[in-house]
């Protein structure tokens, strides 16, 4: 059972992962994850996918993800230089409580990205996304991140930027 | 996913009824705009190169059973790559010969048989039309005359299974050339001789011509700019290609028949450089497998050089522990593929070259988009008209011809463009 305070402090997390993500703050989005960090974008939506057999997009754990934050922060990331203008909108909020004193949030997304790096495209990205959220000295901070697109499987442009 | 309609980018042509002069777009050290922007162009090859010449389809491996089946195109033609209950690889054009329906809109599956939603017409896995509901219908069906088209000439390298559309022309073996050895160098890294494309694919979509997708697989020039972001962040072995342009080691080469590679092997100094460094238990076994079979010298020889980084012309890209597919679909318009290269014999090693593939491939890898932002600002580029010219004359100066007769420069030079170009040229022009 998920009290009402952590219903409303896992979902003030989810708004400000996703606006810190939005808004290209790479070092304050890193800060928001844990050490065993595993970020997850599967290239399927088939939910038996497995990461140690199937290609993913995205299968970083905390050493890659400091390699992906990094390239974001040389100013040489061209497919993300400029960033992309993006917002993105969350719904379907349902928490539940994990192992380890974990939460398990699962939402859904409907992110809108200007891509300007070649011409000027608005690209809709949508899916589900399942985060992993727990309290590390006090602060709540994500150990897991998934995101399963709804056209995972579709040819797709650069995903260079932070979904 | 918004899909951008196709630009109207045609360079100034004042007889749209005259036949393209190709020679004089394709010169040996400029290439005309036009041939990344002119529709007719690309209607031309995929008439030319796509649906008449060897295509790559898919790999054994995907199709390994009976019934189990891929969708490809051929150019812009969809296919079907499936495992018949003879356990030959057949090429069936994606279409029911009734109405035209696409019949299978999956990318993947396993069937006894197709059958077209739309009226029940159903086909074995040779295309062979079985029935039609109702056949009172039709005073005398001949259904040896309405099975799928299939592309009429199919053949096999090493689990690289080719198709060409049309049914003379030159064999497989000639049209490879040479180049099987590029596709040997990868397979025989496998202890069992044979790689496995078993992960899935992730598809790439790149706003810029597809010829694109191949020059720039094969252009060692741009990577320490392109890529400078990754450069600056991680230690990796491509950074033995910046520095001085003296003591940069690796080359490229001109294989002929539009087969191009580039060959980082010069540069490296040990075993495993192409596979980000390795040693001791990880590797162990896979070594041992190699000497086993290939005696110690060969097998050191082989875990320094790694795999091949070469495109078979002209959609067939081995990226050195990836395999890819240019798949074109306008003019300004195209989608890469990639998957690992499994190496049949050495399963442990299949988890490092899966996270490789992510690292290095699909758009939110760490080196392709980039490449693709490059490529859709070139496409942009081109709608200038005032130079209609690309430049291709670069290291003309120093290339020079291997026993072989292969041509081979300096990693940075242009010697792997003009080679895909005038392979081009030829295909283009030839009667």
């Amino acid at each position: 059972m998920v009290s009402d305070t952590d219903l409303r402090a896992v979902t003030e997390f989810l708004y400000r992962e996703a606006r810190l993500a939005d808004e290209a703050r790479y070092a304050e989005w890193l800060e928001l994850w844990t050490d065993d960090a595993v970020y997850w974008v599967p290239a399927t939506t088939d939910p038996a996918a497995d990461p140690a057999r199937h290609l993913s997009h995205v299968y970083d754990n905390r050493a890659r993800l400091e390699t992906r934050v990094k390239l974001l922060q040389t100013g040489h990331r061209y497919s993300q230089e400029p960033p992309s203008s993006m917002r993105r909108l969350i719904s379907n909020v349902e928490v539940t409580a994990g192992a380890g004193g974990e939460w398990i949030a699962g939402s859904n997304f409907l992110l809108a990205e200007l891509a300007v790096q070649a011409g000027r495209e608005l690209h809709w990205w949508a899916g589900r996304a399942t985060h992993r959220v727990r309290r590390v000295n006090g602060a709540l901070k994500m150990s897991g991140k998934t995101v399963v697109l709804v056209n995972a499987a579709e040819p797709l442009p650069n995903l260079a930027f932070l979904i | 996913m918004s899909r951008r309609p196709a630009r109207v980018t045609a360079m100034p042509d004042p007889d749209a009824a005259a036949s393209i002069d190709y020679k004089a777009l394709v010169q040996d050290d400029r290439i005309h705009a036009s041939l990344y922007t002119d529709p007719r162009i690309f209607a031309e090859e995929m008439e030319r190169i796509f649906h008449r010449g060897w295509v790559f389809v898919g790999h054994a491996s995907e199709v390994p059973h009976p019934g189990d089946f891929v969708t490809r195109h051929i150019g812009t033609e969809p296919v079907i790559l499936v495992r018949n209950g003879d356990g030959e690889t057949a090429v069936l054009v994606n279409r029911c010969t009734h109405r035209g329906t696409m019949l299978c809109p999956a990318d993947r599956g396993h069937v006894r048989s197709f059958t077209c939603p739309y009226h029940g017409w159903t086909y074995d896995l040779g295309g062979a039309l079985l029935g039609v509901p109702y056949p009172g219908g039709y005073a005398r069906l001949d259904k040896a005359a309405h099975g799928l088209a299939r592309a009429p000439r199919v053949a096999d390298y090493r689990g690289f299974v080719f198709a060409s559309l049309r049914p003379t022309g030159i064999s497989l073996t000639e049209h490879l050339g040479a180049a099987t050895r590029l596709i040997d160098r990868s397979c025989d890294l496998a202890p069992d001789g044979e790689v496995e494309l078993s992960a899935g694919w992730v598809r790439h979509r790149c706003a810029g011509n597809w010829k694109m997708l191949p020059e720039n697989d094969s252009d060692g020039y741009h990577l320490g700019f392109v890529h400078l972001a990754l450069f600056r962040t991680v230690q990796m072995q491509y950074q033995r290609v910046v520095g001085p342009e003296h003591a940069i080691k690796a080359v490229v080469r001109d294989w002929g028949g539009g087969h191009i590679e580039i060959d980082w092997s010069p540069g490296y100094e040990g075993p495993f450089e192409w596979l980000g460094g390795a040693s001791g238990p990880a590797v162990a076994d896979f070594v041992a497998a190699l000497e086993r079979r290939d005696g110690p010298a060969l097998a050191r020889r082989r875990i320094v050089e790694g795999p091949a980084h070469a495109l078979i012309f002209p959609n067939l890209f081995l990226g050195e522990t990836n395999i890819a597919i240019v798949q074109p679909e306008a003019v300004d318009r195209c989608v890469h593929w990639h998957t690992p290269m499994f190496l049949k014999g050495a399963p442990e090693l299949n988890g490092r070259l899966l996270r490789m593939a992510e690292a290095g491939m699909g758009p939110a890898s760490f080196l392709m988009p980039e490449d693709l932002t490059i490529a859709g600002r070139n496409q942009l580029g081109l709608t200038a008209r005032a130079t209609p010219w690309l430049l291709l004359g670069r290291g003309l100066n120093r290339e020079t011809v291997d026993p072989e007769g292969r041509t081979v420069s300096h990693v940075t030079d242009e010697t792997t463009n003009r080679g895909f170009w005038r392979h081009l040229r030829a295909v283009m022009t030839e009667s």
